[in-house]
């Protein structure tokens, strides 16, 4: 299949446009969001029905457009029907039959189900104009996420793939770290280093070999963008690496990616190859004399290797511990070789940048944080996936109207930004534009993009715990304020959330964080501080509401509250929650029939909330915990 | 036991980079580590078995206990967590008797814990013998528990049948 | 100026000139000006970093730990700076609350770099840091020559550095991670059963009795 990339191009242009325009296709969402929605069962439902029918259909697996929310999520194109594309939402295997029935063997588009129709930008972006936030969007990482079969090499070439890669080869290494350094480029590995000043040092390195390692180990509870990136267009991400590489004179690559994305590793086992077998890595990449390969590395687990360091020391088969710097990496990395490395969205985004200039991109974004930002958006949010928007768009816009505002109707509490090393937002932050110095400016940081929305049901004291009990299982261990500092503040944390701290641990606490944060060897406890400091500054009424009141206001920490059945809503026939009780713990009471819970027994696990009819709704809980003998004092009397 | 391992050991060269894969290989081939293992690995590789210890209990991927039959996995990620994940895993302890990072006297299940797999957006989620099991409720957690029980019955009564049949 | 290969700096108020790339702590000591530190070796590159007690001020910078950073022409670096004492204090209270105190049963009888490094610093075990979860781990004095007392261990990492410089293949090493980083031989073996030949250079750089000779 080597060749003229040029030929390969053309070749992938032709069968793209005929797919594209006189082909019957369905495409299908398989990426690891996707399959824990059932889409697998969907694709195979289709696959099924069309053989059974004896349709002709071209069934494409895709990855993920970002909607994850809504999945699966099937686009179909019946060009018969002179419709543009359409993208159906919560496409389950049962409801596979009606699409077929309706818009695969008939005209009816089945428009019930449809989320909206897929059109094109100039530059070839898909996008759904149904969907308001489409209009907040900006997708270069996320370009042909969703659309294009990630494991064929041919879609992404007939989109214009490593065209950009062989104009760069052409380009001398300068040229090419100029125009980075026009973009204003910063890292999306989470600290926004300049792009363009590290890949300088480097390149000046008069030593060999050089290695160029992709940050793929995306850690970061909550967040899973560069899982999404490379499940769904990895060659954007393997192009932006043959670039850098050129512009270094790097002539080995790595991709270090998580045990934990099984997916990501067989499809880039895939896309490797296929980029090996048309000549865009291996030797003498498209004639042009530069020799770059990139190996995959599968981590193992341990969040500390996210740091540049600690992922080179794992890497070489060592214990994952960050090193304190200088030297750098780009000066003392690998074997002690001059290494760069970089985050999966920042190669992605470079090959945009050289394809469309710097200057370009430059425009995008706001002055010190150009381009765009790729979010993982979860928890509490209605519309939950993935999202890019220029730099500078406000957290309100992103939350409300690209993630549709908070589940249910409830109020929004904090937004968890940056991972579990950031901060913990208030809704008076929501107006902050979200850019690297505006949220280094509240305490948080911009991390790899992970973005967890809490509403009123989650406690802040349990939520700092939780990341600091996070970061202290996933210290490597190697310095004092790591390994002592960041456990000493959860040994704190931990008594808090029993209501058994005091006044002098708060100060303590926060002592501790400042000290953490400066003090800690790698990034890892240096920013350990920010969940506690910031929940300490914007939510500091909880932290005293458990240490002086005994209280969980939000009702979650399971030492400050009970359950209690409220007498006058519970129906007296219905069983659900006796009958689903893991521990027995509710007695029905002879005469009425009526509910209650036997504290002694009852583990507060939270089931009968779960299965209490919303019509009854009869379950409540109560903090501090006494509160349930004063009700049901008044019930009694 | 000592051939399996020299297969996962023989296509790697004596370099100490391999060391992960190699771990990983054998954790793949056996379902755990063993102490043999550790230390053929480490002759293997020609370092020092104390480093390879080192080494393998750095990373939450090894395991130095076998799989259950059923392996448990409940995430505890940021998201899992906040949609109420403490609870979900709460719940398989409770019914399956053992702790996160424990098996089940008979190795029937064993139940371990994880930061995030990406799965965020269907939190909070568990993942069973590899099988994602999205938006878990403490509740579900008794049904989907019921449902493998009543698999491994029926998968059982099965065999007996087929084993009938072939008399 | 600076002879050719050697940088002029100010540390404290005194001019102080040091070989180029050298380390502001070594140069610090050579000058006679004291900065605390408990893990730094100065052959070791890089460096180990893991003790935290050394941090100093630097202008124009803030503060860095000075067995890390380079010294630089024209720098000037004062160890008495208020952030910086107190980030060696909490480094040193931390690793007090964590250690067993149980110094006049202890070989060293008090006698350890690590005591006189915190009498030296007028540090004292902390009253109002909640106590550590402390595992009580077994003595092992199964080899002939050296005693290894785990309960002692501040986790400087000195010893496996030095072990490591000579040894092939180390009998020890760090295991686990966070707050269960601990050291250790292959599976907890006794370390006569391992190949230590007790040469001794962890006993000499062991700053606690972690490590210390059997007496004769
Ligand atoms: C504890 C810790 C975890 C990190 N995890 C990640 C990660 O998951 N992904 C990532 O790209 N960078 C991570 N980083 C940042 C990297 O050290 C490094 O800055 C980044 O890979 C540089 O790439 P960039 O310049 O493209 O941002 C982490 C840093 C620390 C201290
Ligand atoms: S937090 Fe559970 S899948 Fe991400
Ligand atoms: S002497 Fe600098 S960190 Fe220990």
């Amino acid at each position: 299949m080597k060749g003229n990339l040029n030929d390969l191009q053309k070749q992938a242009q032709e069968k793209w446009e005929e797919l594209e325009e006189s082909s019957f296709t369905i495409r299908i969402g398989t990426p690891t969001c996707g399959r824990a929605a059932g889409s697998l069962d969907t694709l195979q439902a289709f696959q099924e029905r069309i053989k059974k029918e004896g349709v002709e259909a071209h069934i494409i697996e895709v990855g993920c457009m970002g909607l994850c929310f809504a999945e699966p999520l099937v686009i179909i194109h019946n060009p018969d029907s002179g419709l543009p594309p359409i993208l159906y939402g919560f496409i389950t295997h049962e409801k596979v039959l009606r699409l077929v029935e309706g818009f695969i063997l008939g005209d009816d588009p089945c428009l019930e189900l449809a989320l909206g129709t897929v059109e094109f930008k100039e530059d070839g972006t898909p996008y759904i104009p149904e969907m308001p936030r489409f209009e907040i969007e900006e997708r270069l990482v996320l370009r042909n996420c969703g659309y294009i079969d990630p494991l064929d090499i041919g879609q992404y070439l007939a989109r214009g793939g490593y065209l950009t890669l062989q104009k760069a080869l052409k380009m001398t290494p300068e040229g090419i770290i100029r125009e980075v350094e026009q973009a204003r480029l910063r890292g999306r590995g989470g600290a926004g280093f300049d792009t363009a000043r590290k890949w300088k040092a480097c390149y000046q390195m008069e030593r060999g070999p050089k290695y160029l390692i992709c940050n793929a180990d995306e850690g970061d509870p909550g967040a899973f963008m560069d899982r999404v990136v490379l499940e769904s267009d990895p060659h954007s991400v393997i192009e932006g690496m043959v670039i850098a590489a050129h512009a270094l004179g790097a002539s080995q690559g790595f991709i270090y990616t998580r045990a934990e994305y099984p997916l990501v590793i067989e499809r880039l086992k895939i896309a490797l190859s296929q980029a090996r077998e048309i000549g865009v890595i291996g030797e003498d990449i498209l004639g042009s004399g530069v020799n770059f390969d990139i190996e995959l590395v599968e981590g193992a687990g341990a969040f500390a290797c996210g740091e540049e360091t600690a992922m080179i020391a794992s890497i070489e088969g060592r214990r994952g511990m960050p090193r304190p710097r200088p030297p750098h990496p780009t000066e003392y990395g690998l074997n002690g070789e001059p290494t760069v490395v970089d985050n999966v969205k920042t190669f992605a985004l470079v090959t945009r940048i050289l394809q469309q200039g710097g200057e370009w991109f430059s425009q995008i974004g706001s002055p010190n944080s150009t381009g765009t930002a790729v979010f993982a958006l979860a928890g509490r949010v209605e519309q939950i996936g993935l999202v890019e928007v220029p730099m500078g768009t406000t957290l309100k816009e992103v939350i409300f109207e690209v993630g549709g505002g908070i589940t249910n109707g409830r109020t929004f509490k904090a937004v968890q930004i940056g991972g579990p090393a950031g901060g913990c937002l208030p809704e008076s932050a929501l107006d902050l534009p979200v850019d690297y110095d505006s949220l280094k400016e509240v305490g948080a940081i911009m991390g790899s993009g992970g973005m967890v929305v809490l509403d009123e049901n989650n406690c802040m004291v349990e939520t700092a715990r939780f990341f600091v009990d996070f970061l202290a299982r996933e210290c490597c261990g190697k310095c004092t304020m790591g390994r002592l500092g960041v456990k000493q503040m959860l040994l704190i944390l931990e008594d808090f959330v029993k209501g058994e701290g005091t006044e002098e641990d708060l100060d303590m606490l926060e002592g501790l964080a400042h000290d953490v944060r400066e003090g800690c060897l790698c990034n890892l406890g240096g920013s350990a501080a920010n969940p506690v400091l910031t929940t300490l500054r914007y939510f500091r009424d909880e932290y005293e509401a458990h240490v002086t009141g005994k209280r969980c206001p939000a009702l979650v920490c399971k030492e400050l509250i009970t359950y209690y059945i409220l007498p006058e809503k519970c129906e007296k026939g219905c069983d659900h929650c006796v009958l689903t009780c893991p521990t027995e713990a509710i007695a029905t009471d002879e005469k009425t029939r009526k509910k209650k819970i036997l504290q002694d027994k009852c583990v507060k696990c939270g089931t009968c909330i779960d299965v209490c009819p919303p019509e009854y709704d009869a379950v409540i809980k109560v903090s501090p915990p006494d509160r349930v003998k004063e009700l049901e004092g008044e019930a009694g009397g | 036991m000592a051939e399996e391992l020299q297969e996962v050991l023989a296509p790697y060269p004596v370099e100490r980079r391999y060391l992960l894969r190699i771990l990983q290989g054998v954790q793949q081939k056996m379902g755990y580590i063993s102490e043999e293992a550790l230390e053929g690995v480490a002759s293997h590789l020609k370092i020092s078995p104390a480093e390879v210890y080192g080494v393998a209990t750095f990373y939450n991927q090894f395991r130095f206990i076998p799989y259950g039959k059923h392996h448990i996995v409940a995430c505890l990620g940021t998201a899992c967590h906040a949609m109420g994940g403490q609870l979900i895993l709460d719940a398989f302890e409770r019914e399956l008797d053992i702790k996160a990072g424990g098996i089940t006297p008979d190795h029937g299940w064993s139940l371990d814990r994880v930061g995030c797999i990406g799965c965020c957006t269907k939190a909070p989620v568990v993942v069973i013998n590899d099988v994602i099991h999205a938006k878990m409720s403490p509740f579900k957690v008794e049904e989907v528990l019921a449902g493998l029980g009543l698999e491994m019955r029926k998968e059982k009564e099965e065999e007996e049948a087929g084993e009938g049949e072939s008399q | 100026m600076a002879e050719k290969g050697y940088v002029e700096i100010t540390i404290d108020g005194q001019t102080v000139q040091a070989q180029e790339g050298e380390k502001i702590l070594w140069a610090a000591l050579d000058a006679g000006i004291e900065i605390p530190h408990l893990c730094a070796i100065r052959e070791a590159h890089p460096p180990l970093g893991t003790c935290r007690l050394c941090f100093v001020e630097v202008e124009g910078e803030g503060v860095v730990a000075s067995c890390v950073e380079p010294v630089r022409e024209g720098m000037v670096v004062h160890t008495d700076g208020e952030r910086a004492k107190t980030l060696r204090r909490r480094a040193m209270e931390l690793l007090l609350a964590d250690h067993d105190l149980e110094c006049k049963t202890c070989v060293k009888e008090g006698n350890c770099e690590f005591l006189q490094m915190a009498i030296s610093m007028k540090v004292k075990k902390p009253k109002n840091l909640h106590p550590f979860p402390r595992e009580e781990l077994p003595v092992d004095d199964s080899h002939p020559l050296i005693i290894f007392d785990p309960n002692k261990c501040i986790r400087c990492g000195k010893c496996v550095w030095v072990c490591r410089e000579k040894a092939e293949l180390v009998p020890f090493d760090f295991v686990y991670k966070g707050y269960d980083m601990r050291l250790t031989t292959f599976l907890s073996r006794p370390l006569g059963e391992t190949n230590c030949t007790g040469c001794g250079e962890c006993v000499e750089v062991c700053p606690v009795a972690a490590l210390y000779f059997r007496k004769a």
